[in-house]
């Protein structure tokens, strides 16, 4: 696994300033999970960090490469850093089978049979060995998103990105998906979630970072966040979202 | 939850299973859906049509005028053309105008959504102004220009006569391409972001995203459109007789305004327009079933009905 760094990004769509230099360490091997009010620029961070919005000023690291340099080809680095959306974006007129194929044929040139193989593998380890051959709309949430997370994980990352994995569920759904994630987590992926679930970012992360107004507010252990936060803004947003 | 597709299931025609296989597995069985699954509708539809004729001419018949098919039978021998001839002659063009406008159509519609601006421009400079002539003025447009730049040049009659009219027939490619590229343009665009991101994600270039994400997506979504577009083209041909062409169209004026030679002129001309719409009818139908085939050939499981 790998690390991430994340070194003074600043990022601007048009007037407004979205991020306001974010210094960021997603260490091998560590879930961290980002918390925060909506709007405050979380997920326009994760983007950043593979390069689906390219910063306007300071650099990303994955481990010593730096993602920023203009030479490093974009594709290089979403083959090697997973993504997870908020709505599944599960590619509609394939079956969940040929989701996870898709990359694989197509980005690391695997013939059929391997790519077949890898697929099914990743799709029996988030629990869908039975829906190979159904189509995403034939499934429920909590399934389209662990085949996104399946589809992510075959294309062995070094590190995957979860964007509000959970917002578009609902509770049942919710906890099979964390379920899957913390899994994940104890097998030693390095993950960023963005992430409302305070729950599952008390008990599965490593360290929890508080993200308001486009600045990392605080960090610590979810114990330091949650219980003992020393700065006042996350002390009020815990307070409304704690109860 | 909704069914997913049981084992058991998989092994049935038009399962996606096997449905999806491969493209060639895909093709056949689209081809069973279009012209065997659907003969009930062809039954119903052609039969109501002949029924409907016969009903027709039998009202004609007793209006006392059943003799104008012997009368049309006549004519037909007498000026040495038959709406067959015509119909037949529609069809070369037909065939010509339908893949070269969806061809065109396609690739304009593409260049529309790209992030190249001379592109864009270009396809938008096209559809601005194919789409907004009439096709009538379009054909003589073209057929008139190449006459003026043919004129004096050497070439013989025959070929430069052939040459005018087909460039009618281009004109027409050019009309429908219009159409076809702002459907395209429609379907690319109503692929959601979420689609791209997903691909951008994983690494998939642009290019090849276009190919194995978008527009999969965009072509379903574009067909009822295009069935549309296609049936309206297909007439547009009837327009091509102003510069001489004897398609259907031609052929039928002939027929009607010859029909004076007999007693009973305007219930022979109705009987050769009801030849031609007929004739008309059956095209237009096959080349909308065949659209309402892949329709179902790109169907997607889970996604047919409409969610709430």
């Amino acid at each position: 696994m790998s690390s991430i760094r994340v070194k003074g990004v600043r990022k601007s769509f048009g007037e407004l300033e979205v991020l306001r230099g974010v210094d960021l360490e997603v260490n091998s091997g560590e879930v961290l999970c980002i918390v925060g009010p909506s709007g405050s620029g979380k997920s326009t961070l994760l983007r950043c960090m593979n390069l689906l919005v390219i910063p306007d000023e300071g650099q990303i690291f994955l481990d010593d490469v730096a993602l920023t340099d203009p030479r490093i080809r974009p594709e290089w680095v979403r083959q090697n850093i997973g993504m997870v959306f908020q709505s599944f974006n599960l590619f509609t007129h394939l079956t969940v089978k040929r989701n996870v194929m898709l990359a694989l044929r197509h980005v690391k040139r695997m013939n059929r049979a391997k790519a077949e193989k890898v697929a099914v593998s990743q799709l029996t380890r988030v629990g869908l060995a039975d829906k190979l051959n159904a189509y995403p709309a034939q499934l429920s949430g909590g399934q389209q998103q662990r085949v996104a997370i399946a589809r992510a994980l075959a294309m062995d990352p070094k590190a995957i990105l979860f964007d509000e994995p959970t917002s578009a569920l609902d509770p049942e759904s919710i906890h099979e998906v964390l379920a899957v994630m913390s899994r994940i987590g104890q097998e030693g992926m390095t993950m960023a979630v963005v992430t409302h679930e305070m729950g599952f970012a008390k008990e599965v992360a490593d360290r929890v970072v508080f993200f308001d107004a486009g600045r990392v507010v605080e960090e610590g252990t979810p114990d330091e966040i949650f219980e003992r936060a020393g700065h006042e803004r996350t002390q009020a947003f815990m307070k409304k979202i704690l109860r | 939850m909704t069914g997913g597709s049981s084992p058991a299931s998989t092994l049935s025609p038009g399962s996606p299973e096997v449905r999806r296989r491969d493209w060639k597995t895909r093709l056949r069985g689209g081809a069973k859906k279009v012209f065997v699954w659907k003969i009930w509708s062809h039954v119903v539809y052609g039969g109501a049509a002949v029924v409907g004729g016969i009903l027709f001419l039998l009202e004609l018949g007793y209006l006392g005028v059943y003799h104008l098919s012997f009368a049309l039978g006549a004519l037909h021998s007498f000026l040495a053309i038959h709406p067959l001839q015509g119909f037949l002659l529609s069809l070369e063009v037909v065939g010509v105008i339908l893949p070269v406008g969806f061809g065109l159509g396609f690739l304009v519609g593409w260049a529309r959504t790209t992030r190249f601006v001379i592109l864009r421009g270009l396809g938008s400079v096209f559809v601005d102004f194919f789409r907004s002539m009439p096709p009538i003025a379009l054909i003589f447009f073209f057929a008139l220009i190449t006459g003026l730049e043919l004129r004096g040049s050497g070439i013989d009659p025959y070929t430069a006569q052939t040459l005018i009219m087909w460039m009618g027939v281009v004109a027409l490619a050019l009309h429908t391409a219009a159409y076809q590229a702002e459907i395209m343009r429609a379907g690319i665009l109503s692929v959601p972001a979420g689609q791209t991101d997903a691909a951008d994600a994983l690494g998939i270039s642009r290019m090849r995203a276009m190919f194995v994400v978008v527009l999969p997506q965009a072509f379903r979504l574009s067909l009822p459109a295009l069935g549309n577009e296609f049936s309206s083209s297909i007439k547009d041909t009837s327009l091509l007789n102003v510069i001489g062409w004897m398609e259907l169209g031609g052929v039928s004026l002939a027929l009607a305004a010859n029909s004076i030679e007999y007693s009973h002129y305007l219930a022979g001309s109705l009987v050769v327009w009801i030849e031609a719409a007929f004739l008309y009818f059956v095209v237009t139908y096959i080349a909308t079933r065949t659209v309402r085939g892949v329709e179902d050939l790109f169907k997607v499981p889970g996604l047919e009905v409409a969610k709430s």
